[in-house]
Protein backbone atom coordinates (compact mmCIF):
# COMPACT_ATOMS: atom_id res chain seq x y z
CA UNK A 1 0.00 0.00 0.00
CA UNK A 2 1.53 3.25 -0.88
CA UNK A 3 4.93 3.58 -1.77
CA UNK A 4 7.02 1.72 0.65
CA UNK A 5 10.71 2.28 0.89
CA UNK A 6 12.01 -0.11 -2.02
CA UNK A 7 14.50 -1.86 -0.20
CA UNK A 8 12.05 -2.79 2.33
CA UNK A 9 9.73 -4.34 -0.53
CA UNK A 10 12.83 -5.98 -2.24
CA UNK A 11 12.81 -7.82 0.86
CA UNK A 12 10.08 -9.54 0.61
CA UNK A 13 10.58 -9.86 -3.56
CA UNK A 14 14.39 -11.74 -2.81
CA UNK A 15 12.85 -14.39 -0.77
CA UNK A 16 10.34 -15.37 -3.25
CA UNK A 17 7.12 -13.65 -2.51
CA UNK A 18 4.66 -12.37 -5.22
CA UNK A 19 3.96 -8.39 -4.78
CA UNK A 20 0.63 -7.18 -5.40
CA UNK A 21 0.41 -3.38 -5.34
CA UNK A 22 -3.30 -2.91 -3.25
CA UNK A 23 -3.54 0.59 -4.88
CA UNK A 24 -4.32 -1.19 -8.43
CA UNK A 25 -7.73 -2.12 -9.69
CA UNK A 26 -7.25 -6.12 -9.10
CA UNK A 27 -9.40 -8.42 -11.50
CA UNK A 28 -12.08 -10.03 -9.72
CA UNK A 29 -12.21 -7.83 -6.80
CA UNK A 30 -15.23 -5.60 -6.82
CA UNK A 31 -14.82 -2.46 -4.04
CA UNK A 32 -16.67 -2.81 -1.42
CA UNK A 33 -18.85 0.25 0.09
CA UNK A 34 -18.84 -1.65 3.71
CA UNK A 35 -15.79 -0.62 4.85
CA UNK A 36 -15.66 2.68 4.68
CA UNK A 37 -17.79 5.99 4.47
CA UNK A 38 -19.73 6.29 0.99
CA UNK A 39 -17.69 9.88 0.66
CA UNK A 40 -14.18 8.71 1.27
CA UNK A 41 -11.09 8.65 -1.08
CA UNK A 42 -11.72 5.74 -4.49
CA UNK A 43 -8.46 4.85 -3.93
CA UNK A 44 -8.52 3.72 -0.34
CA UNK A 45 -11.87 2.05 -0.61
CA UNK A 46 -10.02 -0.06 -3.61
CA UNK A 47 -7.06 -0.43 -1.06
CA UNK A 48 -9.68 -1.69 1.95
CA UNK A 49 -11.51 -3.81 -0.26
CA UNK A 50 -8.06 -5.37 -2.07
CA UNK A 51 -6.73 -5.83 1.27
CA UNK A 52 -9.62 -7.64 3.00
CA UNK A 53 -10.54 -9.69 0.10
CA UNK A 54 -7.90 -10.85 -0.53
CA UNK A 55 -6.88 -11.55 2.95
CA UNK A 56 -10.35 -13.89 3.46
CA UNK A 57 -9.89 -15.69 0.61
CA UNK A 58 -6.12 -16.50 1.65
CA UNK A 59 -4.36 -14.92 -1.47
CA UNK A 60 -2.84 -12.45 0.55
CA UNK A 61 -0.51 -13.39 3.38
CA UNK A 62 1.11 -9.74 4.69
CA UNK A 63 -0.02 -6.04 4.40
CA UNK A 64 3.11 -3.78 3.71
CA UNK A 65 1.55 -0.21 4.12
CA UNK A 66 3.33 3.02 4.04
CA UNK A 67 1.39 5.11 6.42
CA UNK A 68 4.16 7.85 6.48
CA UNK A 69 3.66 11.60 4.97
CA UNK A 70 4.56 9.96 1.51
CA UNK A 71 1.41 8.28 1.50
CA UNK A 72 -1.72 10.04 3.11
CA UNK A 73 -3.37 10.15 7.05
CA UNK A 74 -6.14 8.22 5.47
CA UNK A 75 -4.11 5.48 5.03
CA UNK A 76 -2.38 5.48 8.39
CA UNK A 77 -6.29 5.30 10.19
CA UNK A 78 -7.46 2.38 7.50
CA UNK A 79 -3.91 0.42 8.61
CA UNK A 80 -4.94 0.36 12.48
CA UNK A 81 -8.28 -1.25 11.66
CA UNK A 82 -6.86 -3.35 9.13
CA UNK A 83 -4.28 -4.74 11.93
CA UNK A 84 -7.93 -5.68 13.81
CA UNK A 85 -9.55 -6.83 10.67
CA UNK A 86 -7.14 -9.42 8.56
CA UNK A 87 -6.10 -12.27 9.86
CA UNK A 88 -2.89 -11.46 8.48
CA UNK A 89 0.12 -9.51 9.84
CA UNK A 90 0.21 -5.77 8.64
CA UNK A 91 3.24 -3.93 8.86
CA UNK A 92 3.09 -0.28 8.54
CA UNK A 93 6.27 1.98 7.10
CA UNK A 94 7.00 5.17 6.50
CA UNK A 95 9.16 5.88 3.50
CA UNK A 96 11.28 8.57 4.53
CA UNK A 97 13.70 8.61 1.56
CA UNK A 98 15.08 11.94 0.56
CA UNK A 99 17.44 10.32 -2.28
CA UNK A 100 16.02 10.69 -5.56
CA UNK A 101 16.21 8.30 -8.42
CA UNK A 102 14.95 10.62 -11.38
CA UNK A 103 12.03 10.74 -12.82
CA UNK A 104 12.94 10.35 -16.45
CA UNK A 105 9.62 8.46 -17.36
CA UNK A 106 7.48 11.74 -16.18
CA UNK A 107 9.53 13.73 -18.94
CA UNK A 108 9.65 11.10 -21.03
CA UNK A 109 7.65 11.30 -25.01
CA UNK A 110 5.96 7.78 -24.17
CA UNK A 111 1.75 8.61 -23.79
CA UNK A 112 0.70 10.17 -20.44
CA UNK A 113 -1.38 6.90 -19.74
CA UNK A 114 1.61 4.67 -20.51
CA UNK A 115 4.21 6.90 -18.06
CA UNK A 116 1.65 6.29 -14.92
CA UNK A 117 1.16 2.51 -15.48
CA UNK A 118 5.23 2.54 -15.69
CA UNK A 119 5.61 4.58 -12.65
CA UNK A 120 3.09 2.53 -10.61
CA UNK A 121 4.56 -0.67 -11.88
CA UNK A 122 7.63 -0.09 -11.18
CA UNK A 123 7.15 0.62 -7.06
CA UNK A 124 8.15 -2.57 -6.69
CA UNK A 125 9.64 -3.71 -9.83
CA UNK A 126 12.81 -2.25 -11.97
CA UNK A 127 11.79 -0.62 -15.25
CA UNK A 128 11.94 -2.82 -18.40
CA UNK A 129 15.24 -2.56 -19.89
CA UNK A 130 13.22 -2.65 -23.09
CA UNK A 131 11.59 0.76 -22.22
CA UNK A 132 13.60 3.29 -24.30
CA UNK A 133 12.78 6.93 -23.00
CA UNK A 134 13.85 9.97 -24.54
CA UNK A 135 13.61 13.13 -22.68
CA UNK A 136 10.69 16.17 -24.30
CA UNK A 137 10.29 19.13 -23.79
CA UNK A 138 6.43 19.74 -21.73
CA UNK A 139 3.99 20.51 -24.27
CA UNK A 140 0.88 20.26 -21.24
CA UNK A 141 1.61 19.26 -17.33
CA UNK A 142 -0.42 16.84 -15.29
CA UNK A 143 -0.11 17.33 -11.65
CA UNK A 144 -1.23 14.80 -9.33
CA UNK A 145 -1.75 11.23 -7.68
CA UNK A 146 -2.33 8.21 -10.37
CA UNK A 147 -6.05 8.28 -10.85
CA UNK A 148 -8.40 6.07 -10.14
CA UNK A 149 -9.96 5.82 -13.28
CA UNK A 150 -6.96 6.06 -16.10
CA UNK A 151 -9.50 6.94 -18.80
CA UNK A 152 -8.13 10.42 -17.59
CA UNK A 153 -4.92 10.55 -18.79
CA UNK A 154 -5.69 9.30 -22.53
CA UNK A 155 -7.18 13.31 -22.98
CA UNK A 156 -3.48 15.00 -22.33
CA UNK A 157 -1.54 15.41 -25.69
CA UNK A 158 1.95 14.35 -26.62
CA UNK A 159 4.55 14.96 -24.07
CA UNK A 160 2.59 15.58 -21.72
CA UNK A 161 4.85 16.46 -18.41
CA UNK A 162 3.95 14.58 -14.79
CA UNK A 163 4.17 16.41 -11.28
CA UNK A 164 3.16 16.27 -7.98
CA UNK A 165 2.98 12.83 -6.32
CA UNK A 166 3.14 10.62 -9.10
CA UNK A 167 6.53 12.15 -10.15
CA UNK A 168 7.50 11.67 -6.24
CA UNK A 169 6.41 8.02 -6.72
CA UNK A 170 8.96 8.01 -9.90
CA UNK A 171 11.95 9.40 -8.51
CA UNK A 172 11.21 7.09 -4.72
CA UNK A 173 10.89 9.96 -3.00
CA UNK A 174 7.13 9.68 -2.15
CA UNK A 175 7.69 12.15 1.41
CA UNK A 176 8.92 15.07 -1.00
CA UNK A 177 6.88 17.84 -0.37
CA UNK A 178 9.24 20.21 -2.14
CA UNK A 179 9.53 17.83 -5.03
CA UNK A 180 5.52 17.52 -5.48
CA UNK A 181 4.89 21.48 -5.15
CA UNK A 182 7.25 22.58 -8.16
CA UNK A 183 5.90 22.47 -11.56
CA UNK A 184 7.29 24.10 -14.93
CA UNK A 185 6.24 27.26 -15.21
CA UNK A 186 4.52 28.55 -18.28
CA UNK A 187 3.43 24.92 -18.91
CA UNK A 188 -0.16 24.63 -18.74
CA UNK A 189 -0.87 22.16 -16.60
CA UNK A 190 -3.94 20.34 -15.14
CA UNK A 191 -4.36 19.68 -10.96
CA UNK A 192 -5.98 16.46 -10.32
CA UNK A 193 -6.58 15.32 -7.16
CA UNK A 194 -9.29 12.50 -6.18
CA UNK A 195 -12.34 13.78 -4.75
CA UNK A 196 -12.41 13.27 -0.74
CA UNK A 197 -8.44 13.64 -0.68
CA UNK A 198 -6.65 16.06 1.33
CA UNK A 199 -4.58 16.68 -1.57
CA UNK A 200 -7.20 18.90 -3.36
CA UNK A 201 -6.16 21.93 -0.87
CA UNK A 202 -2.90 21.31 -2.38
CA UNK A 203 -4.08 21.41 -5.94
CA UNK A 204 -7.22 24.02 -5.82
CA UNK A 205 -3.85 26.35 -3.98
CA UNK A 206 -0.87 25.44 -7.05
CA UNK A 207 -3.92 25.48 -9.86
CA UNK A 208 -4.96 28.96 -8.95
CA UNK A 209 -1.10 30.43 -8.22
CA UNK A 210 0.06 28.82 -12.16
CA UNK A 211 -3.42 29.30 -14.06
CA UNK A 212 -3.83 25.98 -14.38
CA UNK A 213 -7.10 23.93 -14.42
CA UNK A 214 -8.06 22.53 -10.83
CA UNK A 215 -10.03 18.96 -11.33
CA UNK A 216 -11.54 16.76 -8.81
CA UNK A 217 -12.41 12.74 -10.15
CA UNK A 218 -14.52 9.98 -8.01
CA UNK A 219 -14.16 6.89 -9.50
CA UNK A 220 -14.58 7.38 -12.96
CA UNK A 221 -13.79 9.67 -15.48
CA UNK A 222 -17.37 12.27 -16.16
CA UNK A 223 -18.72 13.53 -19.39
CA UNK A 224 -18.33 16.94 -17.46
CA UNK A 225 -14.90 16.52 -16.26
CA UNK A 226 -13.44 14.93 -19.86
CA UNK A 227 -15.30 18.33 -21.03
CA UNK A 228 -13.22 20.76 -19.07
CA UNK A 229 -9.82 18.65 -19.72
CA UNK A 230 -10.60 18.97 -23.45
CA UNK A 231 -11.48 22.35 -23.38
CA UNK A 232 -8.55 23.20 -21.06
CA UNK A 233 -6.14 21.50 -24.04
CA UNK A 234 -7.93 22.87 -26.69
CA UNK A 235 -7.45 26.63 -25.72
CA UNK A 236 -4.68 26.57 -23.49
CA UNK A 237 -1.94 24.29 -25.52
CA UNK A 238 -0.34 25.59 -28.28
CA UNK B 1 -30.61 16.47 -51.15
CA UNK B 2 -30.00 16.98 -47.34
CA UNK B 3 -30.03 20.11 -45.40
CA UNK B 4 -26.83 20.71 -43.41
CA UNK B 5 -27.06 22.02 -40.01
CA UNK B 6 -25.40 22.47 -37.25
CA UNK B 7 -26.99 21.84 -33.80
CA UNK B 8 -26.97 22.51 -30.20
CA UNK B 9 -29.03 19.35 -28.92
CA UNK B 10 -29.85 20.53 -25.46
CA UNK B 11 -32.25 18.62 -22.78
CA UNK B 12 -35.04 20.69 -23.19
CA UNK B 13 -34.43 22.96 -26.45
CA UNK B 14 -32.60 21.91 -30.01
CA UNK B 15 -31.04 24.92 -31.63
CA UNK B 16 -30.56 24.58 -35.47
CA UNK B 17 -28.36 26.74 -37.58
CA UNK B 18 -28.83 26.11 -41.45
CA UNK B 19 -26.23 26.20 -43.85
CA UNK B 20 -27.98 27.18 -46.91
CA UNK B 21 -30.08 29.07 -46.35
CA UNK B 22 -28.80 30.45 -43.25
CA UNK B 23 -31.20 30.92 -40.61
CA UNK B 24 -31.93 29.24 -37.13
CA UNK B 25 -34.75 27.26 -35.49
CA UNK B 26 -35.29 26.50 -32.18
CA UNK B 27 -37.71 23.07 -31.57
CA UNK B 28 -37.97 20.97 -28.97
CA UNK B 29 -35.75 18.26 -28.47
CA UNK B 30 -38.22 15.90 -27.88
CA UNK B 31 -39.39 16.67 -31.49
CA UNK B 32 -35.93 17.28 -32.74
CA UNK B 33 -35.35 13.01 -32.45
CA UNK B 34 -38.76 11.80 -34.08
CA UNK B 35 -38.19 14.38 -37.37
CA UNK B 36 -37.89 12.69 -40.40
CA UNK B 37 -36.33 15.74 -42.35
CA UNK B 38 -33.51 14.94 -44.68
CA UNK B 39 -31.09 16.26 -42.59
CA UNK B 40 -27.18 16.29 -42.57
CA UNK B 41 -25.51 17.42 -39.41
CA UNK B 42 -22.48 18.36 -39.64
CA UNK B 43 -21.78 19.23 -36.44
CA UNK B 44 -23.37 18.93 -32.72
CA UNK B 45 -22.93 19.87 -29.22
CA UNK B 46 -25.54 19.45 -26.52
CA UNK B 47 -26.20 17.12 -23.46
CA UNK B 48 -28.79 15.31 -26.05
CA UNK B 49 -26.18 14.45 -28.97
CA UNK B 50 -25.60 10.75 -28.35
CA UNK B 51 -23.15 10.14 -31.11
CA UNK B 52 -25.36 12.72 -33.24
CA UNK B 53 -23.12 14.45 -35.93
CA UNK B 54 -20.38 13.90 -37.85
CA UNK B 55 -18.02 16.03 -35.45
CA UNK B 56 -19.15 16.13 -31.81
CA UNK B 57 -17.98 19.31 -30.03
CA UNK B 58 -18.28 19.43 -25.99
CA UNK B 59 -20.15 22.17 -25.02
CA UNK B 60 -17.79 24.26 -22.65
CA UNK B 61 -15.12 24.22 -26.20
CA UNK B 62 -18.37 25.04 -27.93
CA UNK B 63 -19.11 27.91 -25.86
CA UNK B 64 -15.67 29.70 -25.27
CA UNK B 65 -14.99 29.56 -28.66
CA UNK B 66 -18.73 31.11 -29.22
CA UNK B 67 -17.44 34.33 -26.46
CA UNK B 68 -14.41 34.29 -28.47
CA UNK B 69 -16.70 34.81 -31.83
CA UNK B 70 -19.36 37.00 -29.84
CA UNK B 71 -17.60 39.15 -27.31
CA UNK B 72 -15.15 42.30 -28.07
CA UNK B 73 -13.24 41.81 -24.93
CA UNK B 74 -10.59 39.27 -25.28
CA UNK B 75 -11.26 38.50 -21.37
CA UNK B 76 -14.34 37.46 -20.38
CA UNK B 77 -16.51 35.55 -17.95
CA UNK B 78 -19.55 33.98 -20.11
CA UNK B 79 -22.44 31.83 -18.22
CA UNK B 80 -24.10 29.37 -19.83
CA UNK B 81 -27.43 28.82 -18.20
CA UNK B 82 -29.21 25.88 -19.42
CA UNK B 83 -31.95 23.83 -18.87
CA UNK B 84 -30.48 21.04 -16.83
CA UNK B 85 -27.18 22.37 -15.95
CA UNK B 86 -24.95 25.40 -15.04
CA UNK B 87 -21.46 25.76 -16.98
CA UNK B 88 -18.94 28.46 -17.17
CA UNK B 89 -15.41 29.85 -18.46
CA UNK B 90 -13.34 32.60 -17.59
CA UNK B 91 -11.11 33.88 -20.38
CA UNK B 92 -8.01 35.48 -20.53
CA UNK B 93 -6.27 36.43 -23.87
CA UNK B 94 -8.03 33.75 -25.32
CA UNK B 95 -6.93 30.99 -23.12
CA UNK B 96 -8.90 29.66 -20.27
CA UNK B 97 -7.76 30.80 -16.95
CA UNK B 98 -11.03 29.49 -14.52
CA UNK B 99 -14.19 26.96 -15.70
CA UNK B 100 -16.32 24.91 -14.27
CA UNK B 101 -19.60 22.74 -14.85
CA UNK B 102 -21.95 22.45 -12.71
CA UNK B 103 -23.80 19.62 -13.08
CA UNK B 104 -25.58 19.23 -9.54
CA UNK B 105 -26.11 22.25 -7.98
CA UNK B 106 -27.66 24.24 -11.16
CA UNK B 107 -29.40 20.77 -11.84
CA UNK B 108 -32.56 21.52 -14.14
CA UNK B 109 -32.41 25.51 -13.31
CA UNK B 110 -33.78 26.43 -16.43
CA UNK B 111 -36.12 23.87 -16.61
CA UNK B 112 -37.53 24.80 -13.20
CA UNK B 113 -37.68 28.08 -14.00
CA UNK B 114 -39.74 27.81 -16.86
CA UNK B 115 -42.13 25.23 -15.42
CA UNK B 116 -42.55 27.83 -12.99
CA UNK B 117 -43.36 30.09 -15.26
CA UNK B 118 -45.93 28.31 -17.08
CA UNK B 119 -46.87 27.04 -13.70
CA UNK B 120 -47.76 30.20 -12.38
CA UNK B 121 -48.75 31.47 -15.73
CA UNK B 122 -47.17 34.35 -15.29
CA UNK B 123 -45.13 36.98 -16.93
CA UNK B 124 -41.68 37.19 -15.65
CA UNK B 125 -41.48 40.78 -16.40
CA UNK B 126 -44.62 41.49 -13.56
CA UNK B 127 -42.51 39.55 -10.58
CA UNK B 128 -41.61 42.15 -7.94
CA UNK B 129 -38.30 42.84 -8.26
CA UNK B 130 -37.70 43.84 -4.04
CA UNK B 131 -38.36 40.29 -3.39
CA UNK B 132 -36.17 38.90 -1.00
CA UNK B 133 -33.96 36.15 -1.53
CA UNK B 134 -34.51 32.43 -1.12
CA UNK B 135 -31.17 30.66 -0.51
CA UNK B 136 -31.91 27.36 -2.81
CA UNK B 137 -29.29 24.35 -3.36
CA UNK B 138 -30.60 24.08 -6.64
CA UNK B 139 -33.65 24.11 -9.24
CA UNK B 140 -35.02 21.11 -7.11
CA UNK B 141 -34.49 21.99 -3.86
CA UNK B 142 -34.99 25.61 -4.54
CA UNK B 143 -38.82 24.75 -5.67
CA UNK B 144 -39.39 22.98 -2.25
CA UNK B 145 -38.25 26.23 -0.36
CA UNK B 146 -40.25 28.55 -2.25
CA UNK B 147 -43.29 26.98 -1.98
CA UNK B 148 -42.99 26.81 1.87
CA UNK B 149 -42.58 30.13 1.57
CA UNK B 150 -46.21 30.32 -0.57
CA UNK B 151 -47.62 28.01 2.16
CA UNK B 152 -46.67 30.75 4.53
CA UNK B 153 -48.61 33.48 2.61
CA UNK B 154 -45.95 35.16 0.59
CA UNK B 155 -47.72 36.22 -2.98
CA UNK B 156 -46.78 33.33 -5.03
CA UNK B 157 -45.02 35.99 -7.62
CA UNK B 158 -42.93 37.54 -5.17
CA UNK B 159 -41.74 33.72 -3.79
CA UNK B 160 -40.98 33.28 -7.86
CA UNK B 161 -38.85 36.17 -7.81
CA UNK B 162 -37.08 35.30 -4.82
CA UNK B 163 -36.56 31.69 -6.14
CA UNK B 164 -35.35 33.72 -9.08
CA UNK B 165 -32.78 35.51 -6.98
CA UNK B 166 -31.70 32.15 -5.44
CA UNK B 167 -30.49 30.77 -8.77
CA UNK B 168 -28.88 34.09 -9.39
CA UNK B 169 -26.86 34.08 -6.28
CA UNK B 170 -25.28 30.58 -6.68
CA UNK B 171 -24.54 31.29 -9.99
CA UNK B 172 -23.10 34.64 -9.64
CA UNK B 173 -20.55 32.77 -6.80
CA UNK B 174 -20.12 30.11 -8.77
CA UNK B 175 -18.19 32.28 -11.76
CA UNK B 176 -15.84 34.01 -8.57
CA UNK B 177 -18.36 37.29 -8.69
CA UNK B 178 -17.33 39.32 -11.63
CA UNK B 179 -18.25 42.78 -12.32
CA UNK B 180 -19.43 42.03 -15.46
CA UNK B 181 -20.83 38.71 -16.70
CA UNK B 182 -21.74 37.55 -19.86
CA UNK B 183 -24.90 34.87 -20.30
CA UNK B 184 -26.02 32.42 -22.56
CA UNK B 185 -28.61 30.52 -22.61
CA UNK B 186 -32.99 30.56 -22.86
CA UNK B 187 -32.64 32.47 -20.36
CA UNK B 188 -31.58 35.28 -21.78
CA UNK B 189 -35.08 36.25 -22.70
CA UNK B 190 -36.38 36.42 -18.94
CA UNK B 191 -35.66 39.85 -17.98
CA UNK B 192 -36.71 39.43 -14.26
CA UNK B 193 -33.67 36.85 -14.20
CA UNK B 194 -31.36 39.11 -15.55
CA UNK B 195 -31.92 41.63 -12.97
CA UNK B 196 -31.50 39.03 -10.56
CA UNK B 197 -27.88 39.19 -10.46
CA UNK B 198 -25.82 41.60 -8.39
CA UNK B 199 -23.88 42.31 -10.86
CA UNK B 200 -23.62 43.74 -14.26
CA UNK B 201 -25.08 40.82 -16.99
CA UNK B 202 -25.60 41.41 -20.76
CA UNK B 203 -27.40 38.36 -22.07
CA UNK B 204 -26.01 36.86 -25.54
CA UNK B 205 -29.10 34.65 -26.29
CA UNK B 206 -29.60 30.97 -27.15
CA UNK B 207 -27.20 30.62 -29.81
CA UNK B 208 -23.84 31.14 -28.14
CA UNK B 209 -22.73 27.56 -28.65
CA UNK B 210 -24.27 27.54 -31.91
CA UNK B 211 -22.18 30.60 -33.11
CA UNK B 212 -18.86 28.32 -31.58
CA UNK B 213 -20.18 25.62 -33.78
CA UNK B 214 -19.92 27.96 -37.00
CA UNK B 215 -16.07 29.42 -36.38
CA UNK B 216 -14.87 25.83 -36.25
CA UNK B 217 -16.99 25.26 -39.31
CA UNK B 218 -15.88 28.28 -41.15
CA UNK B 219 -12.59 27.60 -39.40
CA UNK B 220 -11.27 23.88 -39.58
CA UNK B 221 -7.91 24.75 -38.12
CA UNK B 222 -9.60 26.21 -35.11
CA UNK B 223 -10.06 22.31 -33.79
CA UNK B 224 -6.79 21.60 -33.63
CA UNK B 225 -5.53 20.12 -31.21
CA UNK B 226 -8.62 18.07 -31.18
CA UNK B 227 -8.33 16.83 -34.21
CA UNK B 228 -7.30 13.30 -32.86
CA UNK B 229 -10.93 13.31 -31.30
CA UNK B 230 -13.03 14.54 -33.26
CA UNK B 231 -14.69 12.14 -36.04
CA UNK B 232 -13.00 12.62 -39.59
CA UNK B 233 -16.23 12.13 -41.64
CA UNK B 234 -16.70 16.06 -42.05
CA UNK B 235 -13.55 16.69 -43.67
CA UNK B 236 -15.08 16.44 -47.27
CA UNK B 237 -17.85 18.89 -45.81
CA UNK B 238 -14.87 21.36 -44.14
CA UNK B 239 -14.32 23.45 -46.95
CA UNK B 240 -17.94 24.23 -48.09
CA UNK B 241 -18.50 28.00 -47.92
CA UNK B 242 -21.32 29.42 -45.66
Amino acid sequence: MGVPHWEEIQKYGKRGDTIIDLDDALPDVSVEDSYLPKTYCSILKRVTSNAITLAQAGKLHLVLADVGEGKCDGMRYIASFLRELLPIPVVEVRNTNSTGCGFPICQSQLPLRKKVELIVETVSKPLNTSVKLRKTAPSCGFWGVPPSDFALLELFPPNTHIYGWTRCMENKTPANRELELEVDEGVPTVFFSQNFCQRSALAFHLAKKHQGLFVQMDHHLTKSIRAMVEAFIKFNVT
Amino acid sequence: MSEKILIDCGTSYTKIYYINPQYYEVIPSREFRQWKRDLRILMATGYNTWGMGDVQVNELIALAEGGLRLIPEGSFTLLDCGARDVKYITMNEGKIIRMDWNTECGAFAGQVIELLTNYFNINPQDLPPDSEKIPVVCGVLGMTKMFDKIAEGVPYPRAFMGFLKGIAWNCYHLVNKPELLYLSGGLCENQAFLSSFPCQVRPLGRYVLLEGLKSFYENPSRLKPLEETVSKKADCDRNHPL
